[in-house]
């Protein structure tokens, strides 16, 4: 059997951002021009974008609870033709929903039966092609992976 | 590089139209609360309002928590027996209305002016008017 090598991911930027509420923005704009030119259509880059500073919010929010001493942590891959954002937070097993996510039910939210809120991960899973979630001691990593070739079944937005 | 959420409101025949610009997250949510407050209470008659017209044209950010606010924004509207339709939202917010499904309550039109055409038209045919 032969083993087809995989290439070592090329880090393309790692950057921090303080845990301050309104930071996801600037994760959004620094991961936006980073990926630029590297394969991504305008409407699939806009959900990236909007996967990046979702994750970002909960990892101020919920990992590091707000405290802008403790930096959230990103970091930018490129293996193959995978792209790989990582988000970082210092919350180990303390964001909502991670195990069990309470899927969001428009009309339960309307008719008062679930709180308005809960779409982060929701809209996170439904932005990217994979997402995942690592905990190592304190530290909680979410990986979004958008693939920058081979992925036309959803550039019809 | 943001920019606080801005209401301005009207009223028109049948409904009250609410246009946002800036971005729609967590500070949000006393301007589009005092904007549908506003608009809904100042008219004479506000069962007058059957439509509520949300314009996204200016708005350059929505985020999850911005979603809740036109969620919590539709469930009063829905207990008011008031609809809501929706216009300028970009093509990625689009999608996002339709993941989130909030379009199968929420009529998206292109433009504010489409979307208060129709309401007019809407208006109009329940009246019986033909003009």
């Amino acid at each position: 059997m032969t083993q087809v090598a995989r290439p070592a991911p090329e880090r393309l930027d790692a950057f921090t951002v303080p845990s301050q509420p309104g930071n996801e923005r600037l994760a959004l704009a620094r991961v936006a021009g980073t990926v630029q030119g590297r394969g991504l259509s305008d409407a699939r880059l806009e959900r990236l974008k909007t996967a990046v500073a979702e994750a970002t919010m909960n990892a101020i929010e919920h990992g590091n609870g707000n405290r802008s001493e403790i930096p959230v942590e990103v970091e930018v891959t490129l293996s193959g033709a995978d792209l790989t954002v990582a988000i970082s937070d210092q919350g180990g097993q303390t964001h909502p929903g991670d195990d069990a996510p309470e899927e969001p039910d428009l009309l339960k939210k309307l008719d008062g039966d679930q709180s308005p809120r809960g779409w982060g991960l929701f809209l996170i899973r439904n932005m990217v092609d994979a997402m995942d979630i690592t905990t190592d001691g304190q530290r909680h990593t979410i990986w979004l992976t958008m693939r920058t070739t081979g992925a036309a079944h959803d550039e019809h937005v | 590089m943001t920019s606080m959420c801005k209401a301005t409101t009207r009223v028109l025949p049948g409904a009250a139209v609410i246009e946002l610009a800036g971005e729609v997250d967590g500070s949000a949510a006393a301007v589009l609360n005092a904007a549908y407050e506003g608009v809904v209470t100042a008219n004479a008659d506000p069962a007058d309002l059957g439509t509520v017209v949300l314009d996204f044209a200016a708005v350059d950010y929505i985020n999850s928590t911005g979603i809740a606010l036109i969620v919590s924004v539709l469930a009063r509207a829905r207990a008011e027996r008031r609809k809501v339709v929706a216009s300028g939202l970009s093509a990625h917010y689009r999608e996002i209305f339709d993941i989130t499904r909030l379009s199968d309550f929420i009529e998206l039109f292109p433009d504010l002016d489409r979307a208060v055409s129709q309401v007019r038209t809407a208006l109009t045919e329940l009246k019986g008017g033909t003009r």
